[in-house]
């Protein structure tokens, strides 16, 4: 067994190892090929980049291709994104036409790669229209997304519809994310990886240094976020928060967000953050390039609470992170994260900046209840949200794709 | 012994969940949803959730019961709904039939709570399961304790609680093949089959099973074939 596969055993057992490598043999010499739209920044990139090692390891044949597009496109891609999570706004017609350029012109590039492949995996809408260029498509495609769909624009929504009905099938991470579509829809949670520097042990030394090169003060509790500078992870609320807080407890607040080539609007959101932090010494805005995976792990393993204070979110993988550095997490309570924080198990869902607060004040008063809820959530993660139970059901969706059988209980 | 002995051979399942498009906001409507949605909805409501994230605190055995209790806060139908042992029922659709019954009864009350709109809806998962030969077995009770351990927990969750549901006498797979030992396993039997899986999480079951194996038969079988 490669060396790999033994630093996954050790993390989940040997037995999830053995089980990996038996479904995988049922996939022996299928050609997967993963698309989406951008190497590095963002929930997708990094379980693709963790992903696609790891399935390689187990002797799959998977390749994971990124489209291209310029700053148009992404303008584009980002009102969709919006679009779906349920911002108001349509699609210009120069803007639909930039989106099936660009998605036309990447089809042609990558079309020796998708049209023989076994499996394509599209993820989110960004190439969710290059199907269409496709339409002697050897293998199964399948659309997988990652936004919170409940409540999608209307307008926007019916003209992806028309591409995304074209797949075979298509993911999403929870039910309530599902559409009305012609193809069964899989419901599977995305997941970390326990062995990569984001989420890996960090000593205490490395810890503090990490704080120190950053200028944070390790000398009062600290409060973190850590996500994209992005409306729907509500940077401003987490301030309003801090500020209730700081009025009983003395503590310091750090935002950290990551750069993402396919995002256009964080320049706009951090000076709105800027802003109202109005200068305020104890709080911290960090915009960390995209490849900060070890400053991100010391930042959340050095925390005292862990926010994610969205009002939108398709999963919240820094929830997923911040449980597995176990930390209790303060989440919004919204899309993936009631799937990962349960009320007073693991951490607490809340509804409002002021709900935040008064969680975050006495987790700070109860260390006991506070390191407990932090044990409960580590195993929670390692039992439900780490890469290998993720790949383990999209293999077995995949071997599940070809049977003719009817029946819901099949033997492969 | 002239008989000759079957060996335990470990299967791998997966439960793959599915959305069926079909939810629920009202008691209302999810007694009529109950009677159109597909067998695997009603295997994947009481069974397929100790598959997916759980928690062993959690006080209610199937999904209905929870979404009656959190999202209606109806507390008495919740423990009505709860008390459903689906093992006892051979057919899925004699859950259904159960579960229709008891809604029923409760709509012919046609109080607050039967016309509450939830907090959250209610979305009927249907599912695939997969199940697969694997080359892990076990040829003596002294070798179960170890290969029980080195299991997978889909392969658990298949033996262990699926293995109950697929049996008339409601006997985990463990249990059964156990029963070719008969004198010398029937207190481990007994122990067993006391669990109640449904008060605990997947891994602490399997822990709890595992123990319960080691102390009836020891920690030998090592070098079992897994």
């Amino acid at each position: 067994m490669s060396d790999i596969l033994k630093q996954y055993a050790e993390v989940v057992g040997q037995h999830t190892i053995d089980s990996l490598l038996a479904i995988a043999e049922r996939l022996k010499d299928r050609k997967i090929v993963h698309v989406n739209s951008t190497r590095s920044g963002g929930g997708v990139a990094e379980i693709l980049s963790c992903m696609v090692p790891l399935s390689i390891e187990l002797g799959l044949d998977v390749s994971w291709e990124v489209i291209e597009g310029d700053e148009s496109f992404f303008n584009c891609t980002k009102i969709i994104h919006n679009s779906l999570q349920g911002t108001a706004g349509t699609l210009s017609e120069s803007q639909i036409n930039t989106y099936i350029k660009a998605n036309r012109k990447n089809a042609e590039r990558l079309k020796d790669i998708l049209q023989d492949a076994d499996y394509v995996f599209i993820h989110d809408p960004q190439p969710a229209a290059m199907i269409g260029m496709f339409p002697k498509r050897k293998g199964k495609w399948l659309w997988r997304c990652h936004i919170d769909a409940s409540s999608p624009n209307k307008s926007v929504w019916q003209f992806l519809k028309k591409y995304v009905a074209a797949y075979d099938a298509s993911i999403f991470s929870l039910a309530d994310f599902a559409q009305q579509l012609p193809h069964p829809q899989f419901i599977i949670s995305p997941s970390i990886d326990p062995i990569c520097e984001k989420n890996i042990f960090l000593d205490k030394a490395e810890i503090l240094k990490t704080y120190s090169r950053l200028g944070i003060g390790t000398d009062k509790p600290i409060i973190l976020q850590v996500s994209r500078f992005d409306r729907f992870k509500d940077p401003l609320g987490v301030i309003e928060s801090y500020r209730i807080i700081k009025e009983h407890v003395d503590i310091r607040l750090v935002l950290a967000g990551g750069e993402a080539d396919d995002d256009p609007e964080t320049g706009e959101i951090l000076s709105q953050v800027r802003t109202a932090a109005n200068g305020d010494p104890d709080i911290s805005i960090l915009l960390l390039p995209s490849d900060s995976h070890r400053t991100i792990n010391a930042l959340q393993s050095g925390a005292d609470v862990v926010m994610q204070k969205s009002v939108k979110e398709g999963f919240g993988l820094t929830v997923t992170e911040a449980m597995w550095k176990k930390k209790p997490v303060i989440g919004g309570d919204v899309g993936g994260i009631r799937l990962q924080i349960i009320n007073r198990f693991n951490g607490y869902r809340v509804q409002t900046p002021e709900g935040a607060a008064i969680r975050i004040r006495y987790l700070l008063s109860h260390p006991w209840n506070k390191a407990k809820m932090g044990e409960n959530a580590k195993r929670y993660v390692l039992e439900n949200f780490l890469i290998t139970e993720q790949l383990r059901r999209e293999m077995t969706l995949l071997i599940s794709l070809d049977g003719k059988e009817s029946s819901w209980e099949r033997w492969i | 012994m002239n008989k000759k002995i079957r060996p335990f051979r470990f299967m791998e399942c997966a439960v793959l969940p599915l959305a069926t498009g079909i939810s629920a906001q009202t008691l209302r409507e999810l007694r009529s949803a109950v009677s159109g949605i597909p067998d695997s909805s009603i295997y994947y409501h009481f069974w397929g959730r100790m598959i997916r994230p759980h928690i062993s605190e959690s006080e209610f055995n199937n999904d209905f019961a929870s979404w009656v209790n959190n999202s209606i806060k109806d507390i008495k139908l919740a423990e009505v709904l709860s008390a459903i042992n689906p093992d006892r029922f051979q057919k899925l659709n004699e859950i259904r039939v159960i579960l229709e019954n008891i809604l029923d009864k409760r709509l012919e009350n046609e109080d607050f709570l039967s016309w509450k709109k939830a907090d959250r809806d209610f979305y009927f998962i249907s599912c695939k399961k997969l199940m697969f030969e694997t080359s892990c077995e076990a040829s003596l009770p002294e070798e179960l304790p170890s290969a029980v351990k080195k299991a997978s927990r889909q392969s658990f969750f298949y033996h262990f609680i699926d293995g109950r549901r697929r049996s008339p006498e409601c006997k985990d797979d463990f249990t059964q093949w156990l029963e070719q030992f008969p004198d010398e396993t029937q207190e481990a039997r007994k122990k067993i089959q006391k669990i109640d899986p449904y008060l605990f999480s997947l891994e602490e079951l399997k822990e709890q099973i595992a123990s319960l194996l080691e102390e009836s038969f020891g920690k030998g079988g090592e070098n079992t074939d897994v």
